[in-house]
């Protein structure tokens, strides 16, 4: 087993689409009052997946941030703050949840290497 | 993509938020003034938004033209201060000194209620971007727990 396996490489693109989704939440929550803004959105898990399927390696996935044109509401835009802020909420545990997997994946290695921490 | 892009897009709300909530303090301060600087009762004044980075700029075309997505993530921008051109609102007040020759008092077209509901919606906002920045800053400071 190299020192960094897929799932290594895995756990780092996780946090890199975590990461760039976070951006288009908090641009989405910025422009929730502009009128005609359609909301942004990245899907690093669907991209991760048929990365996974296809037998790609997982660091080489990009991830895009896709308009997705919805209902407008009366200001013509269609950013719902309520589920922006929800689905921030999740994206920040989702991020600390990957990071603190790394940090035990860590751990195991340190451990083997005999670094005392 | 910058690590930093998010807690200046969310900065850049903070900034929308404050501007528009510094237009409805001017609105509702002057909700009874008969003379302007212009001499003409005074106006509701509104905020408008829009997108940031999303055309602008030489960075803007170069993005773009490489076909880079995150470039079009800039946050909000106030590209202007309008007047609401609405009419006015007449008031029968005789005795005030404004007062045309029937009476009535031309005041400005701006409502106290709709003022306040807008404030709230602002002060709601504005929360929302600080909520927004402080996910990014726990986001980054669990990145940095790997290095320890």
């Amino acid at each position: 087993m190299a020192l960094v396996d897929s799932t290594q490489q895995l756990l780092e693109a996780a946090m890199r689409g975590s990461w760039q989704r976070e951006t288009a939440l908090t641009n989405n929550i910025a422009n929730a009052d502009t009128p005609g803004y359609q909301r942004q959105e990245v899907n690093f898990e669907s991209a991760l997946q048929g990365a996974m399927n296809g037998g790609e390696s997982a660091s080489q996935v990009e991830f895009h941030t896709e308009t997705e044109p919805q209902e407008t509401g009366p200001n013509g835009g269609s950013v719902s703050i309520d589920q922006e802020s929800a689905k921030l909420a999740e994206n920040g545990l989702d991020y600390q949840a990957v990071t603190q997997v790394l940090n035990a994946r860590n751990e195991i290695m340190r451990a083997a290497m005999g670094v005392q921490s | 993509m910058g690590l930093f892009d998010a807690i200046g897009i969310a900065g850049s709300g903070l900034t929308a938020e404050r501007i528009r909530m510094d237009v409805t303090a001017e609105n509702l301060a002057n909700a009874d003034t008969t003379k302007g600087a212009n001499g003409k009762p005074y106006q509701r004044q509104e905020v408008v938004l829009a997108q940031d980075g999303s055309a602008g700029g030489f960075e803007g075309a170069l993005s773009g033209a490489l076909q880079r997505t995150s470039a079009q993530q800039g946050g909000v921008q106030v590209t202007g201060i309008i007047s609401d051109t609405s009419p006015d609102q007449q008031v029968y007040d005789p005795g005030n000194p404004e007062a045309d020759a029937k009476g009535y008092v031309t005041l400005p077209n701006v409502s106290t209620v709709t003022e306040m509901t807008d404030l709230i919606s602002e002060q709601q906002s504005y929360q929302s971007d600080v909520t927004a920045m402080q996910t990014s800053k726990t986001m980054f400071t669990s990145m940095l727990g790997i290095l320890k």
